[in-house]
């Protein structure tokens, strides 16, 4: 389970992940679902989350949070634009992978830390 | 043995008699003529409906039409001996062209058309033979190594040639007659292949039984031709197919799809004529109903296959590792089992401190390896399952790769020597376990 906050304000930018997870949402439907959710409209949880990117990705499994270790020292979210699918993919299942033994920290299959950008 | 020599070289002779006569003899034979006789009596009269009620066998139409298939095998052999007369007589004048121009019938022809003439642009070809062909025959007659015939083997000749198209036409006339009976003498075949080629069928295989006998891979070939001509590719040519190629299904069907459906058809065309000769359904709904079960099937293979579903991913984890057993896997597990020797090292006695590798603690330490009180007096590495293997590459590596070892080398004298390691070798000695 997991779910995208994303600010209508900036779109084009945006639009990338978007596409990503909506050619995404069909193939990883067994097992994952997509919420997206316009945080100008829901503002109740940006001070929670710290949400103040353009897009910010963020995975819950039975309502709980669940972090992942992507090398970049934020574990709470992916809060670019990943362009791979299959990347995300990856992600993806790694965190349910996880999840469901009960772990809290993922480690994401990929490094990102001098690779992330807005 | 002798009488059998005589009996050949009388045969040789025979071909070599200045008479047809005396090797073609059906022509003048009187079956021959009865049954052309009754056969254009019969094209004549039009068919007969009002037979269907009798029994098949006692029809003396299907008497004929038995007789006539018989006669259209025995024309079709005396055909070939007249041609192998002709083309004897004939090879003084133009040898080549019995290699350029196979069928018997067009040979006649063209040997009766050129006759005696040396210059062959004087001789019209057109229609007897396809273009390319006359270009070929006039361009090798042009430097023919013949000479012309004298007038009486000649006059000879052109008799012979002139029976073998009588003939031609006789047979021709008995097929048309066969094929005009054929509904009524094999109403399922002709509804799956069409009257012309049922006829044909049940002309070359000699009897509507004896086609019914045939396996369909037989019947799939029946009027296949073989020989290709001088110099033409042989990669149009259309394997494997013979009367079967006329009927309309076959022409209809893409050429993909067409071994396919030739088989197809053989198949259906069998049953069919098994029916017939049996009598098992004089009115052809039979063979109707396997005609629409082969346009049904030609359709269904022209299908296109079904899109492409894009497949989500399945659950991760769900569906276990199908997980192999069986010796093979337990040998190979063997590699990387852990060993005696890694067993002991791991476990430590009760208030004995273990010895280590760099002495003092340090390094790794050894266990229960080389302990006095373990109950072992030495470790003996026996795995020999696993070394004998091991040894025999390492042995075949280090040793048989040079090729100059002598034939005379025992291989005795490598095997390695069973290890069995005491305390003292072992302190200081890399554990290579």
């Amino acid at each position: 389970m997991n779910a995208t906050y994303d600010t209508p304000r900036r779109l084009i930018l945006n639009l990338e992940m978007d596409e990503v997870l909506s050619s995404v949402a069909e193939t990883i439907k067994n097992f994952a679902v997509i919420y997206l959710v316009d945080i100008s409209e829901v503002p109740d949880f940006n001070t929670m989350y710290e949400l103040y990117d353009p897009s910010t990705v963020m995975f819950f499994f039975r309502n709980k949070h669940i972090m992942i270790d992507l090398g970049t020292g934020n574990n709470n979210k992916i809060n670019w634009a990943l362009k791979d699918k299959q990347e995300f993919i990856d992600i993806v299942e790694t965190v349910y992978r996880g999840a469901r033994k009960g772990r809290g920290l993922v480690i994401a299959p990929k490094d990102y830390s001098t690779k992330y950008r807005y | 043995m002798e009488e059998d020599i005589d009996g050949d070289i009388e045969d040789i002779e025979a071909l070599n008699y200045d008479d047809l006569d005396n090797v073609s003899k059906l022509q003048k034979s009187q079956r021959f003529t009865d049954i052309m006789q009754k056969v254009e009596a019969a094209l004549q009269n039009g068919s007969d409906i009002s037979n269907h009620g009798m029994v098949l066998e006692d029809d003396p139409e299907y008497q004929l039409i038995v007789d006539c298939n018989v006669l259209s095998v025995d024309i079709e052999n005396e055909i070939v001996i007249i041609h192998n007369f002709i083309r004897d007589k004939y090879r003084l004048k133009f040898p080549e062209l019995e290699s350029l121009v196979h069928h018997p019938i067009d040979y006649a022809r063209v040997v009766k058309k050129i006759g005696n003439e040396m210059d062959l642009t004087l001789v019209d070809l057109e229609g007897l033979l396809p273009s390319a062909i006359i270009m070929v025959v006039s361009v090798t007659a042009s430097t023919t190594s013949g000479k012309p015939l004298p007038e009486d083997v000649l006059q000879k000749t052109i008799d012979a040639c002139d029976r073998a198209l009588a003939l031609d036409a006789a047979k021709k006339k008995v097929l048309d007659f066969v094929e005009s009976r054929m509904s009524y003498i094999a109403p399922n075949l002709s509804a799956i292949v069409g009257s012309a080629v049922a006829a044909k069928l049940m002309g070359t295989a000699g009897g509507l039984s004896a086609l019914a006998k045939m396996p369909a891979c037989n019947v799939q070939l029946l009027g296949a031709k073989k020989k290709n001509l001088a110099g033409f590719s042989t990669a149009t040519s259309q394997f494997r197919v013979g009367y079967l190629e006329q009927t309309e299904i076959f022409q209809s069907t893409p050429p993909p799809l067409r071994m396919r459906a030739c088989r197809l058809l053989a198949a259906k065309s069998t049953l069919a004529a098994r029916v017939d000769s049996t009598r098992g359904d004089p009115s052809g709904t039979a063979g109707r109903s396997f005609r629409e079960e082969i346009h049904k099937k030609i359709e269904k293979w022209q299908e296109p296959p079904p899109a492409k579903q894009p497949k989500p991913l399945p659950v991760p984890d769900s569906e276990p590792k199908k997980k192999r057993g069986g010796r093979r896997l337990r040998k190979m597990k063997e590699r990387y089992a852990v060993t005696d020797m890694r067993k002991l090292a791991n476990r430590m006695l009760f208030g004995v401190p273990e010895e280590s590798s760099l002495g003092d603690g340090l390094g790794e330490g050894y266990g229960m390896l080389g302990q006095a009180g373990s109950g072992k007096l030495r470790v003996s590495v026996g795995q020999s399952k696993l070394a004998a293997k091991v040894a025999k590459r390492f042995k075949e590596k280090s040793y048989g790769s040079s090729g100059a070892t002598s034939g005379l080398t025992s291989s005795l004298a490598f095997t390695p020597v069973q290890v069995y390691i005491s305390k003292h070798e072992f302190i200081g000695a890399n554990l290579m376990l």
